[in-house]
């Protein structure tokens, strides 16, 4: 038995430049208790169709064409139904758990009052007893503390628990059929885990339908019955995730499958070329970066622990440093960019500590240091063109010879990112994707001939498809270019591929530290070997593991405490000293 | 939220101190950097008045004293502090010798009643109608009626006050023209003179809100604007909850917060009065007491007016501080 099937839906947006066709020609069902996974790049339509069951699209898009049926209504079609049954179809039929976790809750009310709202909207007014009771059911059937969480503000909460928080809104009135939108994006590997399996378990047991919005192609596989690919609006594959993920027919299909990257896969980058360019000459013996006994206290609260190495830069390296959110990797790239300073210990740059610099110096040390930030949307000044944010440092750092040689060296940056230069420059950022922009922070870094790049998480907010693509880009600035790289991610999947040297990092530990192919292939600490259990594989004989090992090692990490990192080995060039 | 704790209390009550005495200080010396000598001038209006005066240097002397202004400028600063913080503002040197905080004392309940009303009148329809212009189910008629209503706001609240009193007065004959109380009611707590003052506040209030509520709508359509974007306001929506709701718990509760700390800020202001609308209205209050003290010099009458706007917006400001946390749990009272 079916709970919604959409019969050739399609989307129109009018806007002034004609009608954009968001969606075309859609049909599929969704069965009982079945998960369907819809899956597809930005802009590709699977929020938009999935919007449409709710009729929440946004302005002014709406269905133009087909049928939107849900088959336990008297009259399935909810496009016929008017706008106050509608209002009672969401939540109690149909409900929907949003992207932005962070964000979805209401800030000025308590968790329970958000939750008593939804069931009075449907129910009427009932006595403060049952929704009580009702309420702490929810919460308690998404695994948070009734007594607890129910009172407190959002801002209070952890965003794993806001998530759970929004999957427990959502089936606290066993509705048929629940619609989350990226409910994980935001999240780390392990939380997750976690939140994904809570809401796994919920929907089997209340027998809902869900329909899970993404576009990773791993998290697919471990959660869903059925796929549904979606291209620029139109469905280009659907069927059993089995045959999906094992046997894709569609060429797109395909390309999402094998832009994952796998621990200990193929590898995504190009072999390098001839073309190793040398890197940083030392003139007195120092090295290019050196921590010292560094560490960072925010009032009480230790964000990293005394921390030294030493990068001595003469063979361009890769280092990456891992962990999840909060684990400090971002206090320590904002300390080695100097935006911060240490609340001990010293950050040299070249022999120098960088927070006791001559004008001259810091000049000349935010000239070869460069940073790639995670939100490519947030880089650029909305009011300028883009070629303003590459033009204007390489003017200002005096590297200018001229218009001409600006326009050059502009362009020539835009080639070594893979952009063509005629369709990014003199365009405003707004007018590029994502992914442009990204590779237009890449490019920008490079017109400047760093000899150190910082990269704090420059392609988590890309489409996977994207990913390989600006990593690859950022791998050729070692090669070609002899630029040094500290990569800061909570993607061990491409810490794997990308970097020379990993360093795992624990509530401001490191707990693990070595060659890629050691750390992240054969883990050795529980906490990496978490990390990596956490992953979802695109392989179906890959278990993802229940819900209890979730909750169970999340519970284990508390009770580590991981000050001895375990060294895995060397590599020239990088030295790592127990802090 | 729960209780405030002491040291925070301390440092907002040192933070008021400090702010009111800072500002006194500069009250008191700017008029001083002036070639202006009170004591010339009242002698002059005495000359005018009154043809020759006989032992002129002898009065000018007894001013001085009466003025404290024989004392040294240290002296006369202490002394001008103390008497600041006791509402002593001495006596005015144009309506001498009644002393200023009388006046004040007279003047303030007329524009904190006029003003505290338009500005609660103001505050509460210029937000409701910017919340209304961005909220989906606004009946079309308003979204169109309401933008069309800031023309009002381009206007200078003198001319709406004419406008209105030609309007309501002259042709309607409904409201009286001026003045803050009927003739023929005695002030006191009476039914007939609370009725009378409320009929004679009704235009120029109204002169107020008209050509004020434009700066609230334009503020609140633009938070409105960014909650709509937010994702709990999808969130409600998708919980099924009744578009009135959403827009009243979600969105305006959300959306009100800076509102309330500019509001704060007009408490303060609100007490020099819209001068030229008490002007047009003959309205006894702040704003018409300052008017006459500039024209006529009136230098202890400006230093008093302008003292109490300073000490108004800074408790102001104190109270929100301490009330924030109530209506935005993210704001916490720090150590």
């Amino acid at each position: 038995m079916t709970v919604l099937d959409l019969r050739n839906v399609s989307i129109d947006f009018p806007t002034s430049k004609g009608v954009v066709h968001a969606v075309t020609d859609v049909s599929l069902s969704v069965g009982k208790g079945r998960r369907v996974g819809f899956i597809g790049e930005s802009g590709s339509g699977k929020t938009t169709t999935a919007l449409s069951a709710m009729r929440m699209l946004a302005s002014p898009g709406f269905v133009a064409g087909g049928e939107i049926l849900l088959n336990s209504l008297e009259k399935p079609n909810l496009l016929d139904l008017s706008d106050d049954d509608m209002r009672q179809v969401r939540l109690s039929r149909i409900s929907y758990i949003p992207q932005g976790a962070m964000n979805s809750l209401n800030p000025v009310m308590r968790i329970a009052h958000q939750i008593w709202d939804g069931i009075v909207a449907h129910e009427g007014a009932l006595p403060q007893g049952d929704l009580q009771s009702r309420s702490d059911a929810a919460l308690a059937g998404v695994g948070l503390d009734p007594e607890v969480v129910g009172d407190l503000y959002p801002h209070e909460l952890s965003g794993g628990m806001k998530q759970r928080v929004c999957i427990a809104i959502g089936v606290c009135l066993n509705p048929d059929l629940i619609i989350a939108d990226e409910p994980t994006s935001a999240l780390d590997v392990i939380t997750q885990r976690h939140v994904m399996q809570t809401l796994r378990d919920v929907q089997s047991e209340i027998g809902a339908g869900l329909i899970l919005i993404g576009h990773d192609m791993g998290l697919m596989a471990q959660s869903v019955d059925e796929i549904a690919v979606l291209k620029k609006g139109q469905l280009v594959e659907f069927g059993p995730v089995r045959q999906i993920i094992e046997r894709p027919e569609h060429p797109y299909t395909k390309e999402l499958i094998s832009s994952v990257p796998l621990v200990g896969g193929k590898s995504f980058l190009e072999p390098a070329g001839e073309e190793t360019a040398t890197g940083f000459r030392s003139e007195n013996g120092e090295p290019l970066l050196e921590l010292r006994q560094v560490s960072k206290h925010y009032g009480a609260v230790t964000a990293l622990h005394p921390m030294n190495f030493t990068l001595d830069g003469e063979v361009p390296k890769i280092i990456s440093i891992v962990g999840q959110s909060g684990s400090g990797k971002s206090t320590l790239g904002s300390l080695m960019l100097g935006f911060n300073a240490p609340s001990t210990g010293e950050v040299r740059f070249k022999g120098r500590d960088i927070n006791r610099q001559s004008g001259a110096e810091a000049l000349s040390f935010r000239k070869e240091v460069q940073a790639v930030f995670q939100d490519p949307y947030a880089c650029f000044n909305p009011f300028y063109r883009v070629n303003h944010a590459l033009k204007y440092p390489f003017e200002r750092f005096g590297l200018s010879e001229g218009p001409d040689h600006t326009q050059t060296a502009m362009v020539e940056a835009c080639r070594a990112v893979g952009l063509a230069p005629e369709t990014v420059l003199g365009r405003y950022p707004h007018q590029l994707s994502g992914g442009q922009r990204q590779r237009l922070i890449v490019a920008r870094a490079l017109m400047l001939s760093p000899k150190l790049l910082i990269a704090d998480e420059p392609v988590s907010m890309v489409d996977a498809s994207l990913r390989a693509t600006i990593l690859k880009n950022i791998h050729d600035l070692k090669d070609r270019h002899g630029i040094s790289i500290l990569y800061i991610t909570h993607d061990l999947a491409t810490a794997f591929h990308v970097s020379d040297y990993v360093m795992v990092l624990y509530k401001g530990h490191i707990v693990e530290a070595g060659p890629p192919k050691d750390v992240i292939g054969d883990p050795e600490h529980a906490y990496t070997q978490l990390l990596i259990a956490s992953i979802p594989w695109p392989d179906l004989d890959r278990d993802w593991g229940s819900s209890k090992d979730a909750r169970q090692g999340l519970e284990a990490l508390d009770r580590l405490d991981g000050h001895e990192t375990i060294m895995r080995g060397n590599i020239p060039g990088f030295e790592l000293v127990q802090g | 939220m729960g209780r405030i704790p002491l040291s925070y209390l301390t440092n907002r009550v040192f933070t008021l101190f400090l702010t009111v005495f800072v500002a006194a200080t500069l009250i008191w010396i700017i008029p001083r950097l002036s070639p202006i000598d009170p004591i010339d001038v009242m002698l002059g209006r005495m000359a005018a008045g009154g043809g020759t005066i006989e032992n002129s240097e002898a009065i000018l002397q007894q001013l001085r004293e009466s003025f404290g202004l024989d004392q040294p400028l240290i002296v006369q600063y202490f002394l001008y502090i103390v008497n600041s913080f006791t509402l002593d503002f001495g006596l005015s040197t144009a309506s001498f010798p009644t002393p200023v905080s009388s006046m004040i004392g007279y003047a303030l309940p007329w524009t904190l009643g006029l003003m505290f009303i338009s500005l609660i009148i103001t505050f509460v329809i210029g937000n409701l109608l910017g919340a209304l212009m961005v909220w989906e189910h606004t009946p079309r008629l308003w979204k169109v009626a309401i933008p069309a209503a800031m023309v009002f706001t381009s206007i200078p609240p003198i001319l709406s006050g004419l406008l209105l009193m030609y309007v309501f007065s002259t042709q309607l004959r409904w409201l009286p023209l001026s003045g803050p109380y009927g003739l023929n009611v005695e002030p006191g707590w009476t039914f007939a003179f609370i009725n009378s003052v409320l009929y004679h506040g009704f235009l120029p209030a109204m002169s107020i809100v008209v050509v004020t509520f434009g700066f609230w709508a334009l503020g609140m359509r633009g938070l409105m604007i960014t909650v709509q974007g937010e994702d709990y306001t999808t969130l409600a929506k998708a919980k099924g909850l009744k578009p009135r709701y959403i827009l009243y718990r979600y969105m305006i509760r959300n959306a009100i917060l800076p509102q309330i700390t500019a509001f704060a800020l007009k408490i303060g202001l609100l007490v020099a009065g819209q001068v030229l609308v008490e002007r047009i209205f003959a309205y006894p209050g702040m704003g018409k007491l300052l008017y006459d003290a500039i024209l006529t010099q009136d230098y202890p009458v400006i230093q008093g007016v302008s003292f109490v706007i300073i000490l108004m917006t800074a408790i102001a400001v104190f109270l929100v501080d301490l009330i924030y946390p109530l209506i935005d749990p993210r704001i916490r009272h720090g150590g």
